[in-house]
């Protein structure tokens, strides 16, 4: 116990003496883990939109007011027989009205409209794929029926954002990976510096006969405490962020869902907090292998 | 307590600093090892810290075999050694106090066993007073005091001392000998290298002597040379510095002729008589005070 006590604040105290070099390995640990746990929980919104609709792609198809009820059940089972279609509902005007003044709820204007003329809200079909990856067929044939004045499709919109997150994958994880040497390299060279400024009293505890942990413990504690630092501000940066991101989709149609559980954030989280420190101790552990006044 | 058999030490690039070196001592002794510079006296200590390892040969400490020892042992068998050089070592941002206090915080020793022992040796050395001061507002003899306290604050079964006066006067030096013996009456093994004639010849103590690696001479209350030798040795270190302040007043002559020891011999090498009496006159200086 009392020798925790010793390296913590023996840690410390290197750290206040190389304070901006310490800042400067902070800061990389900062970046490479707000990349890695940033990719971590855009991927995650990812899975959970494209999963939701998978399950249930839909395609809207509004229609015109001026079709029957006759004619809406005519259209409602001939949609039903096509073969890409697994199920169809039926949203009525004032069901769609209901809906509206739901999402719309954070954006006044809009619902300010909607209630002053509520027949601008159109009744619709609702198409389930059997495929989701028919939603464009189904688009198509839409498009062709007389009484059908638009339609839209959560498609493209899972398309693009699978891309996006292939594209950026590859591209953020090379950079992580690129940061994270970078880290720990510049955690090493805190170390170095502080077994350099120790070298002195590195030198008695060995004529004296410290044990060769006692003289490390501190050092590799400061290590992990950089990394543990850093780690602790790209969890916190990260959440943050995502937390504003959260409240900048709340206004908009919710066809995509940007918040993430509170699970996978502490799992992530304390996952990402210990990648810190591990990184922390794998730079200092490097710097005390080779550096020679250390040398047994 | 200390066993040297057969030891030789070839360094990187060839040099050989000894060479089949066997040497025995006994617990309780004091042995001063003499020799001019480079005849291995450091590399010897540095052997029996386990700061070097013989490439060939045995070395035995402290009931421990040094030479076979595994790195992760090392600390163990130097909590058995004292080490006392002739830079000081001490830490300048630390009181004499902390300084003696680091070498038993570092081994991981209470905070009341430090508390009680450190006034102790302290007073032993005589700087119960100084314990509050720092290296720099010390002189060198005072420093030396601390760096001896430090060495012994564990209670070490040896005490080794690399030139522990080289930096110091005569008289200086008299007074880090006092302590010295002091300690070894406690039953401390004490091994010391010196260049220091006045010391050696003062004391009588045991003298191993070295010379390009090998010993030469191993006498119980031996001088610093014996008389049948001086003429034939060859003059191996010059001491430029010595000869030149040799020139100027008495007193200057004095005080480096014991404090840079066996170089002052050196101007007088053509005739063996001179040096053994200069050597005679600072220790009766260093008797007085």
């Amino acid at each position: 116990m009392n020798r925790a006590v010793y390296a913590i604040r023996e840690a410390f105290t290197n750290i206040s003496r190389n304070a901006l070099v310490v800042l400067g390995a902070v800061l990389a640990v900062f970046i490479s883990l707000s990349l890695t746990f940033g990719i971590l929980v855009f991927g995650e919104i990812v899975r959970v939109n494209t999963t939701t609709w998978a399950n249930d792609v839909r395609v809207i198809a509004f229609l015109s007011d001026d079709l029957t009820p006759a004619e809406i059940d005519g259209l409602q089972r001939e949609v039903r027989y096509w073969p890409e279609v697994r199920d169809v509902f039926f949203v009525s005007k004032a069901e769609a009205l209901e809906e509206a003044k739901e999402l719309l709820a954070s954006n006044p204007a809009a619902l300010q409209v909607i209630l002053e003329s509520p027949d601008v809200v159109p009744a619709s079909i609702r198409i389930q794929p059997s495929d989701p990856k028919d939603y464009e067929q189904i688009v198509l044939r839409l498009r062709g029926i007389p009484g059908v004045d638009k339609v839209v499709s959560a498609g493209p919109a899972i398309d693009a954002m699978i891309g996006v997150r292939d594209g950026l994958r590859i591209l953020f994880w090379f950079a992580t990976a690129a940061l994270t040497v970078a880290a720990i390299a510049l955690i090493a060279n805190t170390i170095h510096m502080a077994v350099y400024a120790r070298r002195e009293e590195i030198e008695i505890m060995r004529l004296v006969g410290a044990s060769n942990w006692f003289i490390r413990t501190p050092f590799l504690v400061e290590g992990a405490i950089e990394g543990l630092v850093g780690a602790v501000l790209a969890v916190t940066f990260v959440v943050v962020g995502h937390r504003l991101l959260v409240d900048r989709f709340a206004g908009l149609p919710q066809w995509i869902d940007v918040s993430v559980s509170n699970g996978f954030m502490l799992q992530w989280g304390a996952l990402v907090l210990l990648f810190g420190v591990v990184t922390g101790l794998i730079g200092s552990s490097l710097s005390l292998a080779v550096h020679r006044h250390l040398r047994a | 307590m200390i066993r040297l058999e057969n030891v030789t030490k070839v360094y990187e690039g060839g040099v050989v600093a000894l060479k089949d070196v066997t040497v025995d001592i006994q617990k309780g002794e004091f042995v001063f090892l003499v020799g001019p510079s480079g005849s291995g006296k450091s590399t010897l200590i540095r052997l029996l810290i386990r700061e070097e390892l013989p490439t060939s040969g045995d070395v035995w400490v402290a009931g421990k075999h040094a030479s076979q020892l595994p790195n992760w042992k090392v600390p163990h068998l130097r909590r058995s050694i004292g080490t006392v050089f002739q830079d000081f070592k001490l830490l300048p941002n630390k009181t004499v106090y902390e300084n003696v206090a680091f070498a038993m915080e570092v081994i991981g020793k209470p905070k009341s066993v430090v508390r009680t022992q450190v006034p102790q040796v302290l007073k032993l050395v005589g700087l119960s007073a100084k314990a509050d001061r720092y290296p720099r507002q010390l002189s060198g003899g005072e420093q030396q005091r601390v760096s001896v306290a430090r060495a012994f604050i564990n209670r070490p079964l040896i005490l080794l001392a690399d030139e522990p006066t080289g930096n110091l006067d005569p008289a200086t030096s008299v007074g880090i000998m006092r302590i010295l013996d002091r300690i070894n009456r406690t039953g401390t093994t004490v091994v010391m290298a010196t260049h220091d004639h006045a010391i050696v010849d003062a004391m009588r103590r045991r003298v191993v002597e070295l010379e390009r690696g090998r010993v030469v001479r191993d006498e119980h209350r031996g001088v610093y040379e014996t008389l049948e030798q001086p003429p034939s040795r060859p003059t191996a270190v010059v001491g430029t510095d010595a000869a030149t302040v040799t020139d100027g007043t008495a007193d200057v002559e004095l005080e480096v002729d014991a404090a840079t020891d066996a170089d002052a011999e050196e101007p007088a090498g053509p005739e063996p008589e001179p040096a053994p009496s200069a050597e005679a006159g600072p220790s009766e200086v260093e008797e007085s005070p």
